[in-house]
C-alpha cells in the first residue's frame, strides 16, 4: 500500500510525533508498503491559525492509498482514506482555556476563535475513517469537546527487543529530559526522606541549564552526592538498554501528561517495576498500584516511602517487573497491533 | 457604537435605548458620534457614559481596538452618518441598517471617491448602471431609476461583518453580499412622555397628523386630495403637518389645500414636549410612504406606541405589521383608499380605540430595545466565531488579485468541498 | 544558522531533485550548520489544482528557521525574509513549453489566466528573495527572458566526491548513467563493430523502461560484441559505480542535446578520466575540448570508432588527458562546500 503519514511540525525543534511517525514509518516499510512521511510547518499563533488550517486543506495526497494524520492541525488534511493517530489538540484552545497556560485573554474575539476552532477540528475529525488516540486521556478529550469516538492505540517503541534485564540493583532509575514538569526534583526531595540504602540515577538532557542546575543544588544541599548520580546529557540507546537492564525499578511521574511516555514502556519491556504518581496523567493507564508498579502520591514523603518498599521487598519488586512486561501484552503495545488496526 | 448623536436623527434616539438596553445588560458602551461636525454643536440624545467623536482618531482607535465588538447605525442620510463611511472600511464591525435604499448616501460619498464608486457599481450593478449613475437629470429621476435596479444596500453589506436590519423585504441583498449573519430583528423605539391617551373624542373635529420632513414620499398631497375628495371628511378634518418642511413645498401644499378646500395646519418642527401633545390631540396618523425607503419606521412605530390609530401603506415594513394594528392602504389605488380609511376612522370612534390599543400593546411587546441588545450580543458573538476563517479567506483572495487573479479560483467544486468545513456562509461570499 | 530546504513533493517519487535537496542538506550541516528539508506535496494535474496549492504555499508560516533555500516551484512561493533560490524548475508548461504547445494549461482565457497568475506570483517571489541561483544556464536565461530576473548559475556539485579518486587508467571505455534513446548508448555499440578489437567497453545503468536496455542487449548479440562488451542494465551501488569508473581508460557520455554537464560527465572529470562525447551532445561541451580533456566526435559510428580506438591505444595520452579534464573540472569551483557559501550568503 501506499501510504502517507502526515503531521505537523516546527522546524529544528524535536517534538514526541516525530518519534510515533518515523518509528511507524520502518515499521511499515518493514512490511512492504511504500511510505511518504509529509511533514508541514505550523506555528500555533491565533491569529495565523485559520489561514494555516485553509492551506492544509488543499493538499493533495491523493497519489496515497491512505494518510494517517498525527499532530495538529494536520488533521485538516483531505483524503477519501483518512485515517487519524491523534496525539493531542491544540490544548490551549480545548482543555487547558480555564488555565494560566491560555496566553490570550479571554475575550470574545478570542472566544469566537476557539469556538471556530472545535467547530472546523470536528468537521475535519468526522472525515476521518477511524480516529485512533495514544491514550484514554485524549480519547475523553475526543469524546468531550468533539463528540468524536476513537480507539485507544498505544504508541510502541521501536527495536523493543533491546530492552532486557540483567539482574536489579540498587538504583531507581529516571532517564527522560530534564524537565521542571518531569519532576526529578520531587525524587530528590524524596531521596532525602528514605531510610533504606536505595539510590537514585537521573539521566537525561534539557533545554536549558537551569533546571539541572536547580537539581545539581538540590542533590548537594540535601548531601545526597553519593546516592543521587545527575547526569545532565542525552545518553545514547545502549547506555540507556544498559541502565534499564541493570536497575532496580524505573520511575516516571511528569505532571499531569497526556500519553504513557516512552520511558515507561522502555521499562516494561525491560522487566522493571515502575514508580509513578497519582497526578501523572496517562501513565496511569499503564501502572496499577500493587500490580506493575506502584502508584505514589505526588508528594515526597509518599515517594520515599514507595522507593524504600522497592529496595526492602525485592522479590515483590522483581515480580512486579516481570507484571510490568505482562502488561504490555494486555494493553496490545506493539508494532504488530498497531500495523493491523492502522492497516484495517 | 457609531451613531449619529443630535436629536433630529431618528437613529440616534433608537440607539440611545439600545445603549442603555446593553448597559443593563452588564456590557460595556462607548457612543461615536457619527454625524458632520458641524452638526455635533446641535443638541445631542444623552446617551450617558463616554461619547467620542468620529473625527478624533486616536480616542476612537483606542476604543475600537478595546472593544470587542464595534456597531455601525446605518442610514441613507450622508450628514448624518458619515463618520461611519469612514471608520467601517478599517474598523469592521456589524452594522445596524436602517434604510435598504442607500443612494444618497453613497452619491455624497462617491463625490469624493468616483473611481472607486464606479468600480462599486459595476461589480454589483453590471457597465450600464454604473455609466448611468451620476448622469441623472434630477433627484427624482434618480431615485426613479435607482431605487430598485441599484439601492446600494450590497456596498454596505459587503463591508459588514453582520447586519441586524428591521424587516425583511431588502434583506435578499444583505444574504448576498454580506460574508457574515443576516438577522432581522424588529427596530427599538419609543413614545417618551406618552400619555398614551386613546383617540381624543372631544369635539367634532378630526384631527388627522402627519409627522416628519415633509418631502413626495410622504404622500402628503394624496392625503389633502382623499380628504377634499369627500364632502364629511372636508368639513370636519384638521389636517396638520408636523416637521421640517420647505418654503417652496409650503406654498405648494397650502395652494393645493385651498383648492380642495381642506384645513392645512403647517407647524415645522416642534420641540418634544409640543410633540408629544401634538401626537396627543391627534384621532388619527397617517405614516405613507409611496416609495417606501427605510426598512423600519420610527414614526409608525412612536405612533403606534402612543396608542394612535395608523393609516400606512401596504407595501414593505408596513405590510409586515398585524391587520388588526394598522389600516393598510392600496398604493396602486391610493387616493380612494385612503378615503375610504379615513372615512371609516371618522365614522367610527370604536374603531379609533380598539385599533389604537391592540397597536399600542402589540407595539410594546415587539419593539423592544432589551430584544435588540440581546440580538446584537449574540449576533457579536457569531461573529466572532466566523470572523477567523473569513480573515483568512481575505488574506487569500487579496493574495490572488494581487497575483492578478480573480477570487473564482477559490470557488469552484473543489475549493468549496476543502472550505466547507469553516462554515458555509464563509464560501458564499 | 538554521537552514530550511525548501523542495516539491511528487508523493511516493524520489528523483534527482530529492537526492540533491538531501545532499545540500548534508553539506549545509557539514559546513556547520542546521538544515532540515520539507518536502510540500503538489500535484499539477489538473491546472485548476495549481493556485490553490499555491495558495497553499503561501499561506505557510514558518518559525524557527533562520534562511531557506527553496528549489522549485511552487516551493519557492514559501514567505520567509531570508529566502535564496536555487532554481532547478520553474513551471515552464507556463513558459517555455506553453510557447512549445506542451502544456497542461487548458486554451482560451482560463489557461491564460493561469499564466499570468503564474507569472506574478513568480515576480512576487523572485523579487523577495535575497539571490537566484539556477542549475543550468538553459533555466538562467528562461528565466531571464521570461521573468526579467537575473540569476548566477549554479551547478549542483558531485555528490560524495571522495568516490572519484581515479586510478589507473583501464583497458575499457565506460558508459555510465541511465539508459534511454536520448542517452545513446546504442551508438557507442554500432561504433564498436567498426573499432579494433581490442576496444572495450562496460555499458552500465539502470534502463528507463525494460524495451530500453533489450535494446542494446539485442544490439550487442546481433553485431556480434560479446567478447568486448560488459552491460551491467541496473541500478548500482554508488561504490560499483565509482569503482567501474575509477578502472576505466576514459569515459564516454552522448547524449542528445543536454542542458546539464551531466554527473557522469563531472564525477569521470574529478576523477581524472578523458572524456569521449558528440558534436550535439549539449552541456558536456564546456569540459571536453578536443584533444586537449578528451575527445569530441560527429554522433555516427564510424566517427565515434576512431576516438574509441584512440582512447584505448595510448593510456598515457589517456591518463595526460584526464588528467586536463580534472585541471579544467577543477577550475570550475563546482564544489558543495563553495556551493553552500553562495546559497547562503
Amino acid at each position: 500500500m501506499k501510504i502517507a503519514l502526515c503531521s505537523s511540525f516546527i522546524p529544528f525543534l524535536p517534538s514526541g510525533a516525530r518519534n510515533i511517525v518515523e518509528w511507524l514509518q520502518a515499521m511499515l516499510e518493514k512490511e512492504g508498503h511504500q511510505v511518504e512521511r509529509v511533514y508541514l510547518p505550523e506555528v500555533d499563533a491565533p491569529d495565523l491559525l485559520f489561514q494555516q488550517m485553509t492551506a492544509f486543506r488543499w493538499i493533495d495526497l491523493s497519489a496515497a492509498d491512505r494518510v494517517i494524520c498525527f499532530r495538529p492541525q494536520s488533521h485538516l488534511i483531505r483524503h477519501p482514506h483518512k485515517i487519524l493517530w491523534f496525539i493531542h489538540h491544540l490544548r490551549v484552545f480545548y482543555d487547558l482555556w480555564d488555565t494560566p497556560y491560555r496566553t490570550y485573554e479571554d475575550d470574545l474575539r478570542h472566544r469566537g476563535l476557539r469556538d471556530a476552532l472545535h467547530q472546523a477540528d470536528t468537521a475535519a475529525l468526522r472525515e476521518a475513517r477511524h480516529v485512533f488516540t495514544n491514550s484514554q486521556v485524549v480519547s475523553e478529550r475526543l469524546t468531550h469537546f468533539n463528540g468524536i469516538d476513537s480507539e485507544v492505540l498505544y504508541p510502541p517503541v521501536i527495536d523493543a527487543e533491546r530492552f532486557h534485564s540483567r539482574g536489579h540493583n540498587d538504583e531507581i532509575v529516571y532517564v527522560c529530559r530534564l524537565e521542571h514538569h518531569k519532576r526529578q526534583h520531587l525524587l530528590v526531595e524524596a531521596m532525602a526522606l528514605t531510610r533504606t540504602p536505595v539510590r537514585l540515577r537521573l539521566c537525561g538532557a534539557s533545554i536549558s541549564n537551569t533546571y539541572p542546575d536547580a537539581l545539581k543544588q538540590q542533590v548537594a544541599a540535601a548531601g545526597l552526592q553519593g546516592r543521587v548520580m545527575l547526569e545532565n546529557r542525552w545518553i545514547s540507546e545502549q547506555e540507556k538498554v544498559d541502565v534499564l537492564a541493570d536497575c532496580l525499578a524505573a520511575a516516571y511521574l511528569p505532571l499531569d501528561e497526556d500519553s504513557y511516555g516512552y520511558p515507561s514502556i522502555e521499562a516494561s519491556h525491560a522487566r522493571k517495576a515502575l514508580l509513578t504518581t497519582s497526578d501523572s496523567g496517562g501513565v496511569l493507564e499503564l501502572v496499577r498500584d500493587g500490580d506493575n508498579g506502584i502508584v505514589a502520591a505526588p508528594t515526597p514523603q509518599s515517594l520515599a516511602a514507595a522507593m524504600d518498599k522497592l529496595y526492602t521487598e525485592r522479590q515483590r519488586t522483581v515480580a512486579m517487573g516481570e507484571r510490568a512486561h505482562a502488561r504490555l501484552d494486555e494493553l496490545n503495545i506493539s508494532w504488530s497491533h498497531v500495523l493491523k488496526r492502522l492497516l484495517a | 457604537m457609531f451613531t449619529p448623536g443630535l436629536q433630529a436623527s431618528a437613529i440616534g434616539r433608537m440607539s440611545t435605548l439600545v445603549v442603555h438596553a446593553l448597559r443593563a445588560a452588564g456590557h460595556e458602551v462607548t457612543v461615536v458620534r457619527c454625524e458632520l461636525e458641524s452638526l455635533m454643536k446641535k443638541q445631542s440624545h444623552d446617551f450617558g457614559g463616554t461619547v467620542l467623536s468620529w473625527g478624533n482618531q486616536a480616542a476612537v482607535k483606542a476604543a475600537v481596538a478595546g472593544a470587542d465588538s464595534v456597531v455601525y447605525q446605518v442610514g441613507n442620510n450622508y450628514d448624518f452618518h458619515i463618520g461611519c463611511l469612514e471608520w467601517l472600511p478599517r474598523a469592521p464591525g456589524i452594522v445596524c441598517l436602517h434604510d435598504f435604499f442607500l443612494g444618497h448616501l453613497f452619491w455624497a460619498w462617491a463625490e469624493r471617491n468616483r473611481p472607486a464608486a464606479h468600480a462599486i457599481l459595476r461589480s454589483w450593478y453590471g457597465d450600464t448602471v454604473s455609466e448611468r449613475y451620476f448622469a441623472h437629470p434630477d433627484s427624482d429621476s434618480f431615485l426613479a431609476s435607482t431605487v430598485d435596479a441599484a439601492p446600494m444596500t450590497e456596498w454596505i453589506g459587503a463591508m459588514a461583518s453582520g447586519v441586524i436590519t428591521h424587516s425583511n423585504w431588502g434583506a435578499e441583498r444583505l444574504w448576498r453580499s454580506c460574508a457574515g449573519p443576516v438577522h432581522v430583528v424588529p427596530l427599538p423605539y419609543n413614545a417618551p412622555a406618552g400619555r398614551g391617551a386613546a383617540a381624543h373624542s372631544n369635539g367634532p373635529t378630526f384631527h388627522v397628523l402627519t409627522i416628519g420632513h415633509v418631502n413626495p414620499n410622504k404622500r402628503v398631497a394624496s392625503v389633502i386630495r382623499a380628504i377634499g375628495n369627500s364632502s364629511v371628511l372636508r368639513d370636519h378634518t384638521v389636517y396638520r403637518l408636523v416637521g421640517r418642511i420647505q418654503t417652496d413645498t409650503v406654498v405648494a401644499l397650502s395652494s393645493l389645500a385651498r383648492r380642495y378646500q381642506v384645513n392645512l395646519l403647517i407647524s415645522d418642527e416642534l420641540d418634544d414636549d409640543a410633540l408629544v401633545s401634538t401626537i396627543d390631540q391627534a384621532d388619527v396618523v397617517t405614516c405613507l410612504r409611496w416609495p417606501s425607503l427605510e426598512a423600519a419606521s420610527a414614526s409608525a412605530i412612536e405612533s403606534m406606541l402612543y396608542g394612535k390609530p395608523v393609516i400606512v401603506t401596504d407595501t414593505h415594513f408596513y405590510s409586515e405589521l398585524p391587520d388588526d394594528c394598522v389600516l393598510k392602504i392600496d398604493p396602486e389605488d391610493e387616493i380612494s383608499s385612503l378615503q375610504g380609511a379615513l372615512e371609516k376612522l371618522y365614522e367610527s370612534p370604536e374603531l379609533r380605540s380598539t385599533l389604537g390599543a391592540r397597536a399600542k400593546e402589540w407595539a410594546g411587546a415587539t419593539f423592544r430595545a432589551d430584544h435588540y441588545a440581546q440580538c446584537l450580543t449574540r449576533m457579536a458573538a457569531d461573529v466572532s466565531r466566523v470572523r477567523p476563517a473569513l480573515t483568512a479567506i481575505e488574506r487569500l483572495t487579496s493574495t490572488l488579485a494581487g497575483w492578478g487573479a480573480s477570487s473564482d479560483w477559490l470557488s469552484g467544486d473543489e475549493s468549496r468541498t476543502a472550505l466547507a468545513i469553516f462554515g458555509s456562509s464563509a464560501l458564499d461570499n | 544558522m538554521k537552514v530550511l530546504i525548501v523542495n516539491n513533493m511528487a508523493p511516493f517519487v524520489w528523483g534527482g531533485a530529492e537526492e540533491l535537496a538531501v545532499h545540500l542538506q548534508k553539506n549545509v550541516i557539514a559546513a556547520g550548520h542546521e538544515a532540515e528539508v520539507l518536502r510540500i506535496p503538489f500535484q499539477w494535474e489538473p491546472a485548476s489544482r495549481i493556485p490553490s496549492q499555491m495558495l497553499m504555499v503561501r499561506a505557510f508560516e514558518l518559525m524557527n528557521v533562520d534562511h531557506v533555500i527553496a528549489l522549485k516551484f511552487p516551493a519557492y512561493l514559501i514567505r520567509h525574509p531570508r529566502k535564496t533560490l536555487w532554481l532547478l524548475h520553474q513551471y515552464r508548461q507556463a513558459y517555455d513549453l506553453f510557447d512549445a504547445g506542451q502544456t497542461n494549461l487548458p486554451p482560451g482565457p482560463a489557461g491564460e489566466e493561469l499564466r499570468t497568475l503564474i507569472r506574478n506570483a513568480d515576480s512576487e517571489s523572485f523579487a523577495e528573495t535575497r539571490k537566484i541561483f539556477t542549475n543550468s544556464e538553459v533555466t538562467r536565461q528562461r528565466l531571464q527572458n521570461y521573468n526579467g530576473f537575473d540569476a548566477e548559475v549554479l551547478l549542483p556539485p558531485i555528490n560524495d566526491a571522495e568516490l572519484f579518486d581515479g586510478g589507473q587508467a583501464g583497458d575499457y571505455v565506460f558508459a555510465g548513467g541511465r539508459i534511454n534513446d536520448m542517452k545513446r548508448q546504442y551508438l557507442l555499440l554500432e561504433a564498436l563493430r567498426h573499432a579494433p578489437r581490442n576496444v572495450k567497453l562496460l555499458i552500465a545503468g539502470p534502463p528507463d523502461r525494460p524495451a530500453d536496455g533489450e535494446r542494446l542487449r539485442a544490439l550487442v548479440e546481433q553485431l556480434g560484441l560479446a567478447d568486448r562488451v560488459r552491460l551491467d542494465l541496473r541500478f548500482l551501488p554508488r561504490t560499483t559505480y565509482a569503482e567501474y569508473l575509477n578502472g576505466a581508460a576514459a569515459v564516454a557520455y552522448l547524449p542528445f542535446d543536454e542542458d546539464s554537464l551531466g554527473y557522469v560527465s563531472m564525477e569521470a572529470a574529478l576523477a581524472g578520466k578523458a572524456l569521449i562525447t558528440t558534436t550535439d551532445s549539449g552541456g558536456i561541451l564546456s569540459l571536453v575540448k578536443h584533444n586537449e580533456t578528451g575527445w569530441v566526435a560527429e554522433p555516427e559510428a564510424e566517427a565515434l570508432a576512431s576516438v574509441l580506438a584512440q582512447a584505448c591505444e595510448n593510456p598515457q595520452r589517456a591518463a595526460a588527458r584526464g588528467a586536463a579534464a580534472k585541471a579544467l573540472w577543477l577550475s570550475l569551483g563546482i564544489n558543495w562546500p563553495q556551493t553552500v557559501e553562495k546559497l547562503l550568503q
